[in-house]
């Protein structure tokens, strides 16, 4: 936490006349004396820890002593807890904010000792209601990463801008190279989506008051939404949609469950609907791919992407000429506009009539979907334009969709345009100095749109990037900006949501906020209002922002200082906006929306994984380790293909192919997807960084350089594409081999209309007897209990669990070698035809089983069980026999093959304090999250209060999205934990082992009429379901 | 008494006997003993570097992953130990069923067992994680608490079983040396050499009061080597047994591993025995024909054993109806590891079958063949029962496959060298053939013959 | 090296003075011993290469009682091993391992078997050694054929009624091949 950095004007405590006077050699000499702290000083590896401890002491000192001379200029409050209880050793948790491309998160940073550790959802968050992504989670890696730029660097560009010196430079001197610079005019600013308002008044003062264009780019843009909605209700900003309110939710090539828009809050919303009841929703998915979503689908069928279009106007069709529902059907307008697609229904290999109906029968509370990477067709926008109408004729605006969204390109960004005017500008050579801000179009622009040769005729290019990735190696100045977590900020997630971003560690390497920048500059050129001049730091100018901009509005008759303190400790405030009113549909921007043409070759699908998304966080190990939740491939991307086509193409499974759309060619390793469809390739982006740092080296291949440039937008689908076969072959590193239950009792599904009759109905259960007496747990007895049906397979949990318990990541070579070491990982399932199968989904921590079958077999007492009924691994016991996790039925733990303590400073700093580093040799496991136990045991022993249930939350339980994982006492009858043991959905995996584990699962219900597999009839191991793939 | 061939040929007295075998010893070693000491010792040399590294960098050298935690490191210590049971089998069993053709045989097969015995025992400490931190299974007083191990896991009756085992062949062994040590000693020229076998014969001196107690002593140890060297394989077994998982959880082990060793260590005593008749010519009068054909006799019965056990393991996964038990037994023979199971199958029971016609169980180099082939099942056999049940248990999700690495290579390769080292170190510094029970049973099948009244 | 010497002179057992008969046929000496106790001598030693049969009731040498030891060991070895589990797993430090009881009985029977066994059989080993005063260092020995191919009587001066010249005709007389003053 940065408190010393800024003097403020007038302390309110003062120490010496010099200093009430503002004398100039005190500041310097205040200054100075924080200058050399640790931080500043160059980092040797082993110098870590100490620079820590000082620096820690500093911060808590400064946290803890009002009325000292030191005392913060800014306060940073923790969550919930007054920061005169700081204590070493104690984990504080402050409120925060993360953005994620369009994504944005309240969380709550867990800091020990000054150095955050942990990144948790913020409960309070309307959105995602304290779920996390996997991203989200390991972005904390990011601020440890030790390929991030330590200082502000100077490129020494020839005039091709080939040239790779670097060198660094003195924040002092990159101000005044950039000012004189800036005096020349012809600016323009670059910059993703801000989703932060006073960032984005920030940028526009700057705008003015240079007389720059603002333009905005995003890695993965949503464009066509807006452009969309603009034209369709005149409102150029991100609809907020409602998913928990739709019974029926058709998804038309969307991926809204894992990459698309703001995957966790449709996550957490999705869930709600999900609950098996007469209410259940319903999701039909017609997709290209197989995304999480369409694993997830009630009801799946496949098309191509350049089908997308032609899905919602057959839809329109039904509805409109077929059907004549709804008062658009007597829109000439409208009706011309779908005329020409009467024959669109006939193509599609779907029951277009059926859908149609349920659609309208549940109108008001359905909601139709599309977009996204893998619909990024020529006619992206069309797409936009039918879907808005088909959600109007089936009176889900206002209902499940509503009006503000996150205010994207808002008025706030007013004026703002897009990439395409940026490239002629460039061209037209409008601009000479380029400020690139929060964006990497090197990486993800298209080679067709020749941004690098336009980018030839600026002088200076200032990127405030972290890193010499593929845009900062083309820039001047790379002015390195802060991580989140180092920086104040702001953030608008939906309309009226807002929530503060405090920074939680003081900055590890000698970076600058963007914002500061601006403000620099501007005070340097002596431009921008009154509140640049009064800011000394971009704090002043967001606490001030705050106080004229929401303030007013939302004081509720409390002070400013209350109303802020308010906001740092909860983090999240909802303001009032306009917005959110019925808004009435422009048919007229339907006009001239046409088919697309039909390629009769392949057809290029790029999407976005889970794990990797845009690709920004390439360098994490723990996301690029992460498995996808449909493939299990990690450490690669791949050109994924159809079951038909790859025998057609007699391909074998990560055989290389070389794919050409247009000029443009890659050459991919092949993976063979059930479920994709015929006809389609798809390819992730988000790999193949360059420059990103050594984590991301040489990791797969950059999609984007297959997406075109065509009519001023990125064409991303539907792109045809030349095959060759080559004959070389890459082995994945796949935490999965292989695919099918065998007909055994692993997910048990049912259909929603058994369930109801019978829940849990198909479980095969067993009479267990015993030879002795058991043991009895007269204290707590903790057990947990996963719910196969919100579970979605997202894997937020992996990467929760991998944070919280200083897990490794391995490499590929040795996930190859299977010894990747997670915790708790995602079994995932295909059953029915491998063509198009159903997918089942089942997180595996370890069962904590009452008879562990490894705590019998360990020589040497390591694995033993508590007295509160966990089955603890006592890793300086444990001589790695191994013996334990053979005889372990799940298969949950895991071995230190290698010395895996090794981290490369300042990687170290993320290492939790409240879990042991396991040394080579020693076996480990999911422990129950013991320690937060204890924590929370201990706490309530202090207050003398009894642990309420839900006190104590593991890690994977708190970040699910879908809040699948019920966790508590057992013994206590009225824990959510002890009832839900009861359902008589709730099952025991393996039960005839007799293991007793205190996992339990409840069956996964499908809202269809039968099931895909058909349900698995135990102790039959030969039936077939799906095949080995 | 029934006729029968002599158990020792040529025309043998006392003193002669004494000096074939005494001479083995006196005499300086000639150049093939050097050159196949080299070959040891360089296998060795790879031994110790494989191990070396392994300890050194961690596990993740070998092939072992998850799911298949155990690879060549159980595997050979399950090999060896199997071959460590013929010596005590053929001391003590057939001493108690009155066997006397077993005496030739009898010290270099106890030699075996013992070196085979101490070459398995590296493995159980060598395949840990933490191998400096083996002593952690022996339960002694210590700061730990003092944390006991725990009794109920197999691996601790293996830690009891195999060093009683070790303990006990090894006093049996020796005991067994001391008259022939003392009769090295009274022949010894050489004042050091008088010495030194004098101080391993303990200053015994044959009384006959000394041979009485003797006589009950080796006969008592008998009677415990038995049931205890039928207890360390079934203890092997259990490791496996003891399990969970498919495969491994079958009631027949014991009998079958028992028998399996007993079928290996006969196997490991004919590759010996046939090399050592042709290194040291002389011991052809003492070990026959007739021996090796005994031994071939006993390999083809065990082996017959061991056929049935892989046919019963198939009709009881069928017939106990579990789904994971059946689907891992059509694995085994079907699966990706299918091959090592038919090389099993071959070697342990196809191939042994020729011992049927008396030419094979008289033929040397046919019977030398055969012997390393059921060595190599037997290690298969090992492979089998570890790799393919580990590698597709419960889940589907955890399947995996097993690929070994060089230093799985060199650990197995490695233990040869280790082994043949101390052996034929034996072979030239003790009495490879007992001296005083050969001399009793001198007379057995001689016409005539002035002893033949036993 | 004289100082090994030395200390091996030193710690040499004095033999005691006799005369000994040295045969080259077992069966001899068998039927000698029987006329050698039979004329009364008591202490008198018979020394072979190998246990010859018959020997033991010509010379009137009881049986062995080492069994008992081993008996008696093999016994305490089995309780031991029943104490220490139960003690350890049940007592000292009590371990709630994979549901079972503390004492699981049955887990623990193979390694209390092994424990009998190792008793006994080191016991046993024991006894033999306590008993034929093993180790001793250098011995006098008659002749170090004795341990090859020849069997010998020794009578010590010692023994009830000894006088040399009596007992070298008797040994003569006994079919002996060489008879000799000697010490053992």
């Amino acid at each position: 936490m940065d408190i010393t950095e800024q003097t403020p004007p007038t302390p309110k405590y003062w120490m010496s006349l010099e200093q009430w006077r503002q004398d100039p050699d005190f500041k310097k000499f205040a200054e100075s004396e924080f200058r050399t702290s640790p931080m500043q000083e160059g980092d040797s590896e082993d110098g870590w820890a100490r620079r820590e401890f000082l620096k820690l002491m500093g911060a808590s000192l400064a946290l803890t002593s009002f009325g000292c001379v030191r005392r913060p200029a800014q306060k940073i409050i923790p969550y919930a807890k007054q920061p005169a209880h700081l204590v070493h050793g104690i984990a504080d948790h402050y409120a925060s904010s993360y953005v994620d491309g369009l994504e944005g998160f309240g969380v709550l940073i867990t800091t020990r000792d000054g150095r955050p550790i942990k990144v948790e959802g913020n409960p309070d968050h309307p959105g995602h209601e304290g779920g996390m992504s996997a991203r989200a989670h390991a972005h904390i890696l990011r601020l440890y990463d030790p390929d991030r730029n330590t200082s502000a660097k100077r490129n020494l560009q020839n005039d091709k801008r080939t040239n790779r010196e670097t060198i660094g430079i003195a924040w002092e001197k990159l101000d005044e190279e950039v000012s004189a610079q800036l005096k020349k005019g012809k600016v323009a600013v670059l910059t993703n989506t801000l989703m932060s308002p006073s960032t984005r008044k920030l940028v526009n003062e700057f705008t003015t008051g240079f007389s720059a264009k603002h333009y905005v780019y995003d890695d993965i843009g949503f464009e066509s939404i807006i452009e969309g909605q603009q034209r369709a209700y005149g409102q150029a900003s991100l609809p907020r949609l409602r998913v928990d309110r739709a019974r029926y939710i058709l998804s038309v090539n969307c991926d809204f469950l894992g990459t698309w828009l703001t995957p966790t809050t449709f996550q957490r919303q999705f869930a709600k609907g999900r609950k098996a009841s007469a209410e259940m929703n319903k999701l039909v998915v017609v997709e290209p791919l197989m995304t999480l979503t369409g694993s997830n689908a009630d009801e799946r069928h496949r098309i191509r992407p350049s089908q997308t279009l032609d899905v919602l106007m057959a839809l329109l069709h039904e509805l409109l000429v077929v059907k004549k529902h709804s008062s658009y059907a007597s829109n000439s307008g409208v009706l011309q506009a779908i005329a020409p697609f009467s024959k669109s229904k006939t193509d599609l290999a779907i029951p277009v009539a059926e859908i149609a109906q349920s659609l309208w029968n549940n109108r008001g509370q359905s909601l139709v979907l599309a977009g996204g990477l893998s619909a990024g067709t020529e006619n992206s926008a069309a797409i936009q334009m039918a879907l808005n109408l088909l959600n109007s004729v089936l009176e889900n605006e206002g209902k499940t969709i509503e009006a503000g969204g996150a205010a994207v390109l808002g008025s706030a960004q007013a004026g703002a345009a897009g990439f395409n005017e940026l490239l002629n500008a460039l061209n037209k050579k409008e601009v000479t100095t380029l400020i690139i801000h929060g964006c990497n179009p090197m990486y993800s622009a298209p080679r067709t749109a020749k941004f690098v040769e336009a980018l030839g005729n600026l002088e200076v290019i200032i990127y405030t990037g972290d890193r010499n990735d593929e845009t900062g190696r083309l820039a001047d100045y790379v002015a390195t900006d802060h991580h989140s977590m180092e920086n104040w900020g702001d953030l608008e997630a939906f309309g009226g949501v807002l929530s503060i971003q405090q920074p939680t560690i003081r900055p590890l390497h000698d970076t600058r906020a963007f914002q500061d920048g601006l403000l620099n500059w501007l005070r340097a050129a002596e431009k921008g209002s009154a509140r640049v001049k009064n800011s000394a730091t971009w704090y002043d100018y967001l606490r001030s922002n705050w106080q004229e901009e929401f303030y007013p509005a939302n004081r509720g008759g409390k002070s400013f200082e209350e109303f802020w303190t308010d906001l740092l400790q909860k983090g999240v405030v909802q303001v009032s906006r306009s917005g959110g009113a019925s808004r009435s549909l422009a048919t007229a921007s339907l006009s001239g929306v046409k088919s697309s043409a039909r390629n009769s070759g392949f057809e290029l699908a790029l999407y976005s994984t889970v794990g990797l998304g845009d690709g920004q966080l390439a360098n994490v190990s723990w996301l690029q380790e992460f498995p996808d939740p449909v493939s299990k491939i990690c450490w690669d991307n791949y050109a994924s293909f159809s079951l038909k086509d790859a025998k057609q193409l007699n391909l074998k499974e990560g055989q290389f192919v070389k794919l050409m759309v247009g000029e443009s060619s890659l050459e991919v390793p092949a993976h063979i997807q059930p479920g994709q469809a015929d006809g389609v390739i798809g390819l992730a982006v988000g790999y193949g960084r360059e420059g990103a740092g050594e984590i991301a080296k040489g990791v797969g291949v950059n999609a984007f350089a297959l997406s075109q440039w065509k009519g001023g937008e990125r064409i991303t689908a539907g792109l045809e594409t030349k095959v060759t076969v080559l004959a070389r072959n890459n082995t994945f590193a796949c935490t999965q081999d292989h695919h099918s239950m065998e007909g055994r009792q692993i997910v048990v599904e049912e259909t929603l209309k058994d369930h109801l009759k019978n829940p849990g109905g198909q479980v095969h259960r067993h009479k267990m007897t015993t030879m002795w007496a058991e043991h009895k747990y007269t204290g707590n007895k903790w057990g947990m209990v996963i719910d196969l049906n919100t579970c979605n397979g997202c894997g937020a949990c992996v990467i929760a669990c991998q944070s919280e318990n200083n897990i490794p990541a391995v490499g590929k070579k040795y996930v190859i070698s299977g010894r990747e070491m997670h915790w708790i990982r995602v079994d995932r399932y295909y059953t029915g035809d491998p063509e198009n199968p159903g997918v089942v989904n089942q997180p595996l921590p370890c069962m904590h089983c009452d008879n562990a079958p490894c705590e019998t077999v360990c020589p040497v007492a390591a694995t033993v069980h508590s007295d509160e009924g966990t089955n603890d691994m006592i890793y300086n016991r444990c001589v790695g026999t191994r013996y334990c996790a053979n005889n372990c039925p799940y298969k949950v733990r895991r071995f230190n093959w290698f010395n895996y303590t090794q981290l490369k400073a300042p990687l170290n700093l993320a290492l939790n304090p409240e879990v042991t580093q396991r040394f080579r040799g020693v076996m480990e496991k999911c422990t129950f999250c013991i320690h937060r136990i204890r924590d929370k045991k201990s706490n309530a022993k202090l207050l003398d209060q009894a642990l309420k249930d839900g006190d104590v939350k593991t890690a994977c339980q708190q970040s699910c999205p879908t809040q699948a994982i019920t966790f508590g006492d057992v013994n206590n009858a009225n824990s959510a934990v002890a009832k839900a043991y009861q359902q008589p959905q709730s099952y025991i995996l393996l039960e005839e082992l007799n293991t007793k584990p205190a996992v339990r699962y409840q069956v996964k219900v499908r809202n269809t009429a039968e099931l895909k597999g058909g349900s698995p009839h135990h102790g039959d191991s030969h039936q077939k379901e799906g095949q080995h793939v | 008494m029934i006729r029968r061939n002599p158990l020792i040929l040529g025309h043998k007295t006392y003193e002669t006997i004494t000096k074939d075998i005494c001479g083995l010893v006196e005499r300086m070693p000639g150049p093939s003993f050097f050159a196949g000491l080299a070959g040891a010792q360089f296998l060795l040399f790879i031994f110790l570097f494989a191990q070396g590294m392994i300890v050194w960098y961690g596990m993740g050298m070998m092939g072992v992953n998850h799911p298949v935690g155990w690879g060549t490191d159980i595997i050979t210590f399950v090999f060896w130990i199997g071959i460590g049971h013929a010596g005590t089998l053929i001391s003590a069993i057939l001493f108690l069923f009155r066997q006397k053709w077993r005496t030739s045989i009898a010290r270099s097969a106890e030699a075996m067992t013992v070196f085979a015995v101490m070459t398995a025992g590296l493995f159980p400490i060598l395949h840990t994680g933490r191998p400096w931190l083996g002593y952690w299974l022996l339960p002694y007083p210590n700061q730990r608490g003092p944390l006991w191990v725990n009794f109920r896991s197999p691996l601790v009756w293996d830690v009891f079983a195999v060093s009683t085992y070790a303990t006990v062949s090894a006093v049996f062994w020796y005991i067994g040396m001391v008259p022939d040590l003392a009769t090295i000693r009274d022949r010894a020229q050489n004042k050091w050499r008088k010495r030194i076998y004098g101080a391993l014969s303990l200053g015994w001196r044959g009384t006959a009061r000394n041979w009485n107690h003797y006589e009950t002593v080796y006969m008592l140890l008998c009677g415990l080597s038995t049931p205890l060297v039928l207890s360390v394989h079934s203890i092997v077994s259990f490791d496996f047994a003891v399990a969970t998982l498919p495969g491994w959880h079958t009631t027949i082990f014991p009998p079958y591993f028992v028998a399996g060793a007993i079928f290996s260590g006969f196997a490991m005593v004919i590759t010996l025995m046939a090399i050592i008749r042709e290194l040291v010519p002389v011991f052809k009068d003492y070990i026959t024909l007739d021996h090796m054909e005994a031994m071939n006799k006993i390999i083809m019965t065990t082996g017959l054993m061991v056929g049935y056990a892989y046919g019963s393991e198939f009709f009881i996964a069928w017939y106990s109806g579990v789904e994971y038990e059946k689907f891992i037994f059509l694995n085994r023979a079907f699966g990706p590891y299918g091959w090592s199971y038919w090389i099993m199958v071959t070697c342990n029971v196809v191939i042994p079958q020729l011992f049927w016609f008396r030419y094979f169980r008289r033929n040397i180099p046919w019977m030398f063949v055969i012997s390393i082939f059921v060595n190599i099942g037997m290690w298969f056999e090992r492979f089998v029962i570890t790799v393919t049940s580990l590698h597709r248990d419960f889940l589907p999700s955890n399947w995996g496959m097993w690929i070994p690495t060089f230093y799985d290579f060199a650990a197995l390769f490695g233990s040869f060298g280790l082994f043949f080292t101390l052996f034929l170190i034996y072979i030239r510094l003790l009495p490879a053939i007992s001296i005083a029970e050969v001399k009793p049973v001198l007379g057995v099948g001689r016409d005539g013959g002035k002893h033949g009244h036993h | 090296m004289d100082i090994i010497d030395r200390v091996i002179q030193s710690l040499r057992p004095k033999g005691k003075a006799g005369i000994a008969g040295i045969w080259d046929d077992e069966h001899v000496l068998v039927d000698a011993a029987r006329q050698v106790r039979a004329s009364g001598f008591k202490k008198f030693e018979a020394i072979t290469p190998f246990p010859v049969h018959g020997i033991d009731d010509a010379m009137g040498i009881p049986f062995s009682w080492i069994p008992w030891v081993t008996f008696i060991f093999g016994l305490l070895g089995f309780s031991f091993g029943v104490w220490f589990t139960w003690w350890t797993s049940a007592v000292d430090w009590p371990l709630i391992i994979g549901g079972k009881p503390m004492w699981s009985l049955p887990a623990f029977i193979p390694v209390i078997f092994e424990c009998t066994i190792l008793f006994g059989a080191l016991s046993s080993v024991g006894a033999l050694i306590y008993v034929c005063g093993l180790p001793q260092v250098e011995p006098p020995i008659i002749d170090p054929t004795l341990t090859s191919h020849r069997f010998a009587l020794f009578i010590p001066e010692d023994d009830h009624g000894f006088n040399a010249t009596a007992v070298e005709k008797m040994l003569k007389d006994l079919g002996a091949a060489e008879v000799k003053r000697t010490e053992f």
